[in-house]
């Protein structure tokens, strides 16, 4: 058996990402996620002033900051139940929607669909197709999405003044109201955007395209003219060929934070969301009510002074432990939900909240490499129409508040969280105020539970398992690897606290 | 042509982000139009890695010529400075950046942690980062300050949290052409660093009479009270405005020093420390009794509708 050790290192995902496999006659038999980097933005926030939080969180991802606002302002909200008026909740949730589509489509077109282009491919039947498409810097998609993103995050400069990381949101509301002038631009921007979205990415209108409703459905659609040569058209034939629809699935079960906080009804104490939250029962195949309060992190396999099983955040700490030559090989800790290892991005977002379509390919197929892509590309249709009615409730409620000033301006001393569905998945904050300052900040972002490594009970993570069986042509360029690891839309940065082991990592025989 | 080599340390990604809103000229004209040739970038580059490591080793063995090395990050040194905490196949970044910096025409700090230290360096820096050729406003950096680069300068600092999107691709566009290249007392590119945060904020008229917001969400001015850094901060925001359309203080929010050295200060960042009722930094040069005098005049003469903070901004 011709047993081999490597550690791929993989660009163009956000951050720096290695990944030690041990392949078996050229198969991952086994699989550990590694990130190259620590920065220890948990124990920069403490004995700051809680509202720091609202510009230093946002910096600890480039993409994704907007996300980390909404989640450490609604979490300082938590504490006090401050009260949000509707037009804030409308903003903040339309901002997340622009960075949430800038993410979606920079991922996939920009990041993802390139692999494609590998020369590994130029004998297939559609390789010319994707080299028109999708190759970096000339192909027509590769472009225009260069130019649409650009556009869409215009909408977060409108309110927040500029992309990436500005601190527009506020104990309270968010600072500049909705105007006029402001929702005709937005308007104009969505317009774009969702034109492009129906022509040349799926290759319909929107509605159509929303009412497709299963997975026989779809496929029929892969055939015929407008989706079949649209952009998600031409790779879900190409991935599709590559059996990346039947590889890949990782673990079953999937958590969802919820999309959206439902402006009318949301509080900061009533978790009320557009988009249900749930945690996703992979075995008994059925959606169950979220209990935040089953979120712990392990550190078993991290280089963090050790604790027996699982904490909750609340009683997490971020204590480095640097112990390269043990069988400790990461800086991430392995959030756990109860004792189940989850998976979280759109494809949970979307089988949580039961988009018909995504639901019936999840059953038909199961949980794929191509459908957490394909779903990616598919909750931009809900992003858009929940954009729409929010820029409608907007323009109806053009004298509503933008801000509640809490009562003496500052922050009572407590404990709370903000759940955000981020791009990725779920990203959670949870702080403690002790005498006015930061005593305690813990974020488990999304790339931290899909990249989790093993746990106490030596469970991998939802990467790690998904690797697991990959077959690799070329070590020296494993575009089977990248294929995988790009449909998970990994963030490294957004783990946080990441570290390097700095050797290749050895597992028996 | 100038070959470009894009390198990310302790970073979050936010200048790579930040630079594809870029329009005039954006990320993509610089490859196509200002004559950029692109050898690597870590978010957008698809060789394999296999073919990536071949093209670092041929430009530290001088086969491949770097012009321009763009460092996005901080430089990160823990533990006990071996750097290990930011690593490439068990090689530390910092010995990287190191040796592809010998080897560039110029080196470029991309962003406010490649240049000082930035978000990482700050409280009690957790991975002992530092900046390229400074730590904060000082000597400390992974280079001493009379380091230069094969062009004869030192790295040239393009400062930001995020850098500006134009102060980026206009400065990359300025180097590709061989334009000489002015800078600041801390190596910034004067043409983006020789106005102040303040000019072009739409709060102006507020800040001239003195009318100023005790909480966030209003209109008026956030210097007394909400900590805005405008006036002490040079960067083209609210003269090149972000994404085509706006900046921080037009939408409310303070501006919070980013591109300066020492950000983010210590301190409650939307709180402003006065001595009496006036802060305790004024804007840059100004001498504070006579500052005190003219806000007192300029609050008497403000004008109802300011007064009543009614305009819009």
């Amino acid at each position: 058996m011709a047993r081999l050790e490597l550690n791929v290192d993989l660009n163009r995902v956000e951050g720096d990402l290695e990944i030690g496999l041990v392949l078996e006659d050229g198969v991952v038999v086994e699989a550990r996620t590694i990130g190259t980097m620590y920065r220890g933005f948990e124990q920069i926030l403490l004995g700051r002033a809680p509202l720091d939080a609202l510009v230093l969180t946002p910096r600890v991802c480039g993409i994704c900051g907007t996300a980390h606002l909404f989640a450490a302002v609604t979490a300082l909200e938590h504490i006090a139940a401050t009260p949000v008026p509707p037009n804030a909740t409308r903003i903040r949730n339309l901002c997340l929607i622009a960075e949430g589509l800038q993410n979606d489509l920079r991922q996939t077109f920009l990041f993802f669909a390139p692999d494609f282009c590998n020369p590994r491919y130029a004998a297939e039947p559609w390789f010319e197709d994707h080299i028109r498409a999708f190759e970096p810097f000339a192909g027509a998609i590769y472009r225009e999405t260069l130019a649409m993103t650009r556009r869409a995050v215009e909408i977060v400069a409108h309110f927040g003044g500029q992309w990436p990381h500005s601190s527009y949101m506020t104990p309270g509301g968010v600072t500049r109201p909705a105007d006029i002038r402001r929702l005709a631009a937005c308007r104009t921007v969505l317009a774009e955007v969702r034109r492009w979205y129906e022509e040349r990415i799926v290759g319909m209108p929107l509605d159509a395209w929303l009412a497709i409703p299963d997975a026989e459905g779809y496929l029929a659609r892969l055939e015929e003219p407008g989706h079949g040569s649209s952009a998600l058209g031409l790779l879900a034939r190409s991935a599709r060929a590559l059996g990346l629809h039947r590889t890949a699935g990782g673990v079953a079960d999937m958590i969802s934070y919820g999309s959206w906080c439902d402006p009318m009804h949301w509080t900061p104490t009533a978790d009320v969301r557009i988009l249900p939250s749930g945690f996703y029962d992979g075995t008994a195949g059925r959606v169950e009510p979220l209990d935040q309060s089953l979120i712990n992190e392990h550190v078993r396999h991290s280089w963090f002074r050790p604790y027996e099983g699982g904490r909750h955040p609340w009683k997490g700490e971020t204590i480095p432990n640097y112990q390269p030559h043990s069988d400790r090989y990461t800086w991430a800790k392995a959030p756990r939900y109860g004792d189940r290892v989850v998976q979280t991005g759109p494809l949970a977002e979307l089988v949580v909240a039961g988009d018909p379509l995504t639901v019936s390919l999840h059953r038909a197929e199961g949980s794929s490499a191509w459908l957490r892509q394909f779903a990616r590309v598919r909750r931009i249709a809900f992003e858009l129409e929940q954009a729409r009615v929010t820029l409608d409730e907007l323009a109806a409620d053009l004298g509503g508040e933008h801000v509640l000033t809490p009562a003496g301006g500052g922050l009572p001393d407590g404990e709370g969280h903000g759940l955000v569905m981020a791009a990725r998945g779920g990203l959670g904050h949870w702080v403690r105020i002790e005498n006015g300052a930061i005593a305690g900040y813990q974020i488990v972002t999304p790339t931290s539970w899909n990249a989790s490594p093993r746990d106490s009970e030596g469970r991998p993570g939802h990467w790690e398992q998904s690797l697991v069986g990959i077959a690799v042509r070329d070590p020296d360029d494993p575009v089977e690897i990248g294929h995988v690891i790009r449909s998970h839309d990994p963030c490294l940065v957004c783990t946080v606290h990441m570290l390097d082991t700095g050797r290749r990592i050895g597992f028996g025989p | 042509m100038a070959t470009l080599y894009w390198m990310q340390t302790g970073a979050c990604g936010g200048e790579t982000l930040a630079i594809l809103g870029a329009q005039s000229p954006s990320f993509e004209m610089l490859v196509s139009d200002f004559g950029i040739e692109l050898l690597w970038h870590p978010s957008l580059s698809h060789v394999s890695p296999r073919r990536h490591e071949e093209i670092r080793h041929e430009i530290v063995a001088g086969s491949i010529p770097l012009d321009i090395l763009c460092v996005e990050g901080s430089i990160v040194t823990a533990p006990r400075g071996t750097g290990l905490y930011d690593s490439h196949h068990g090689r530390a970044r910092m010995e990287i950046v190191r040796e592809l910096a010998e080897r560039a025409g110029v080196v470029v700090a991309m962003g406010t942690c490649a240049a000082f230290g930035g978000v990482p360096a700050s409280g009690p820096n957790p991975s002992d980062s530092i900046g390229l050729q400074f730590l904060h406003d000082a000597p400390g950096g992974l280079f001493p300050p009379d380091w230069r680069s094969r062009r004869g300068l030192p790295v040239v600092n393009v400062s930001g949290c995020p850098t500006h999107p134009h102060t980026m691709t206009q400065t990359l566009a300025a180097l590709a052409a061989g334009s000489p290249l002015e800078l600041d007392a801390i190596n910034r590119p004067k043409a983006f660093f020789n106005t102040l945060v303040h000019q072009g904020c739409t709060r102006n008229e507020y800040h001239e009479y003195d009318v100023e917001d005790g909480a966030l969400g209003g209109r008026a001015c956030m210097f007394f009270n909400l900590g805005c850094q405008g006036p002490m901060t040079q960067a083209v925001c609210n003269d090149d405005l972000w994404n085509g359309v706006g900046s921080k203080t037009r939408a409310g929010v303070p501006c919070f020093g980013c591109t300066a050295p020492n950000f983010p200060r210590e301190g409650d960042l939307f709180a402003t420390d006065k001595i009496g009722d006036v802060p305790h930094r004024l804007p840059a040069g100004v001498e504070r009794a006579r500052y005190m005098a003219y806000k007192n005049l300029a609050r008497a003469a403000a004008p109802e509708r300011v007064k009543n903070k009614t305009m819009d901004v």
